[in-house]
């Protein structure tokens, strides 16, 4: 009898635990309709851009941006509000991943932080403005890491991984390294709300499918486009503390202003992780490409291409998290790196600014 | 000499159980039905060749993984039931049995640009993927496949080759004829 009340208790609390997996399975669907049905708070960047892009309710879409350029855009199908909303929603999630501008936090976000490690990622680090950027006479500079002319080009075959990498495979892989964080599932509405507003960029910058467009990606660079001295992290460090160190901090560790990543981290806790492609020690061509094209913000072409090498050459050696890929040994050695460098990489400064004085005097 | 007197005869029955399933699956993998699908080179399927270059395949694409990917969804479109046979019910005696009986590749490719879009049938937002999906359940009366297989991803990469060749923008809805 006992073993039979006992079973039973046993069988209940299995059962109990079923119902409430699946309770809360629908509670978290009913929120996220929710959030799909409530209007969008746009931040400044997304607010701007999606009205000049002409992103409104309606049955056809013409682009106000082709029209502009004095181009005849083609009749593109119209939008919903729900997919106005969803593109909106991915608008703000490449300017503001962490939801430092939304009013009702990450919440909006889709709660993007669980994929994240640092406090400082976002898209617009490397996609800069909101994956779109565009140069004081408008175009759309080389290298610029479009979203739009991404999603045209998805489905290639990825010679790092080995695979042909689909648009939202390729984001995986950004949360995954250059978030330092993990992979969120296909379906999920962080992705595919960033596939639907990079499809909307292509669609308001009239990007033709297949096409390999300039502003696509990085421009690599590789050592065969420079007078070929040779990469150098002691002029990288130079050059980066001349050039680079008043935005990104003397050790790389970005300018948090009211919990915000004005500036984001190119080393330390908040970095990308050694699996990134932006790791020079890993691919030694793309960090330059950004560099030359990208950087600094405002003076971008101001460096040349041995110059950019050297920084990313220089940043490579600074500790930073370990990628998934690298094993549990490294990842230990890079936190205590992580801890200890820093501190001495002060100290070691201090003396030498007191040597230089000592000199001077 | 019985078996209980050589314990090293058990012992080597026993672990040649786990070799012997590796074997097997490999020889499966190798020689399965859906073998065609994991080799480097595939068999072209009938028309391959036409198709490639009327739809200048060649052109597009860095690389041959791009093009086999292509003539994958070349045969899943036009011969489903040999390509995704675990995905229908329906054979080739069927009216319809594959994905050419409704569409044309030309719909396909204005179906991937004019996708990510409010179903109001379905009250919710469709993926290109999940159409696939809903085909191969419903049209195609067979099964659902992951989103990540290759008998959806490569409907997807044909789609977007024979988009480049007819070099569509996004969301270009198909001009009635």
């Amino acid at each position: 009898m006992a073993g039979w009340r006992s079973r039973f208790f046993r069988i209940g609390i299995i059962l109990s635990m079923l119902g409430a997996f699946y309770l809360v399975a629908l509670a978290s669907q009913a929120e996220r309709d929710q959030l799909r049905s409530i209007d969008v708070h746009l931040t400044p960047t997304c607010s701007e851009k999606l009205q000049a892009y002409g992103l409104t309710v309606a049955d056809e879409y013409r682009s106000p941006y082709i029209v502009k350029a004095g181009g005849n855009p083609v009749s593109a199908a119209g939008y919903t509000a729900e997919d106005v909303r969803a593109i909106q929603r991915g608008c703000n999630i490449v300017d503001d991943l962490q939801g430092h501008l939304s009013p009702t936090g990450v919440r909006e976000r889709w709660n993007a932080t669980r994929f994240v490690r640092g406090t400082h990622t976002t898209c617009t680090h490397c996609h800069q403005s909101a994956g779109d950027k565009h140069d004081a006479e408008g175009k759309r500079p080389v290298g610029s890491n479009n979203l739009g002319a991404s999603w045209v080009m998805a489905d290639m075959y990825d010679r790092f991984t080995g695979m042909i990498l689909s648009n939202e495979l390729r984001q995986m892989q950004c949360f995954i390294n250059s978030s330092n964080g993990f992979k969120p599932n296909i379906s999920d509405d962080v992705i595919r709300d960033v596939t639907a507003y990079s499809r909307f960029l292509a669609a308001a910058l009239d990007l033709k499918m297949g096409v390999r467009y300039p502003e696509q990606g990085l421009d690599e660079i590789p050592a065969s486009a420079t007078s070929r001295r040779g990469d150098d992290y002691v002029r990288g460090a130079r050059l980066y503390a001349e050039t680079c160190a008043s935005c990104h901090g003397p050790q790389g560790f970005g300018l948090v202003v009211e919990g915000r990543a004005v500036y984001p981290a190119v080393a330390g806790p908040h970095s990308f992780s050694t699996d990134s492609r932006m790791n020079f020690a890993a691919v030694n061509t793309i960090m330059p490409g950004f560099i030359c094209r990208n950087m600094p913000p405002g003076a971008e072409g101001s460096l040349d291409n041995q110059q950019c090498r050297d920084i990313a050459y220089f940043l490579s050696t600074l500790p930073r998290p370990a990628g998934d890929l690298k094993g549990p040994l490294s990842a230990v050695w890079q936190q205590a790196m992580m801890k200890i460098m820093p501190p001495l990489t002060r100290y070691a400064e201090s003396i030498g600014r007191g040597q230089s004085l000592q000199s001077d005097q | 000499m019985s078996v209980r007197t050589r314990p090293w005869v058990k012992h080597f029955a026993l672990s040649s159980v786990p070799v012997a399933a590796i074997v097997l699956v490999a020889i499966f993998a190798h020689f399965g039905p859906s073998a065609g699908t994991w080799r480097a080179q595939l068999p072209p399927a009938p028309g391959w060749s036409e198709f490639q270059s009327a739809n200048g395949i060649d052109e597009f694409g860095e690389d041959g993984y791009f093009i086999r990917a292509v003539q994958h969804g070349y045969g899943l479109f036009y011969y489903t039931t040999e390509y995704a046979p675990r995905f229908t019910r329906r054979t080739s005696t069927d009216a319809v049995h594959s994905c050419s009986g409704c569409h044309s590749v030309e719909d396909l490719a204005h179906g991937l640009v004019t996708s990510d879009r409010f179903d109001t049938v379905l009250r919710k937002r469709v993926s290109f993927e999940e159409r696939v999906m809903r085909c191969y359940a419903q049209h195609l009366d067979g099964f659902v496949p992951t989103i990540y297989d290759p008998a959806v991803r490569d409907l997807r990469i044909l789609a977007r080759a024979v988009g480049h060749h007819l070099q569509l923008s996004e969301g270009v809805r198909r001009q009635k004829e």
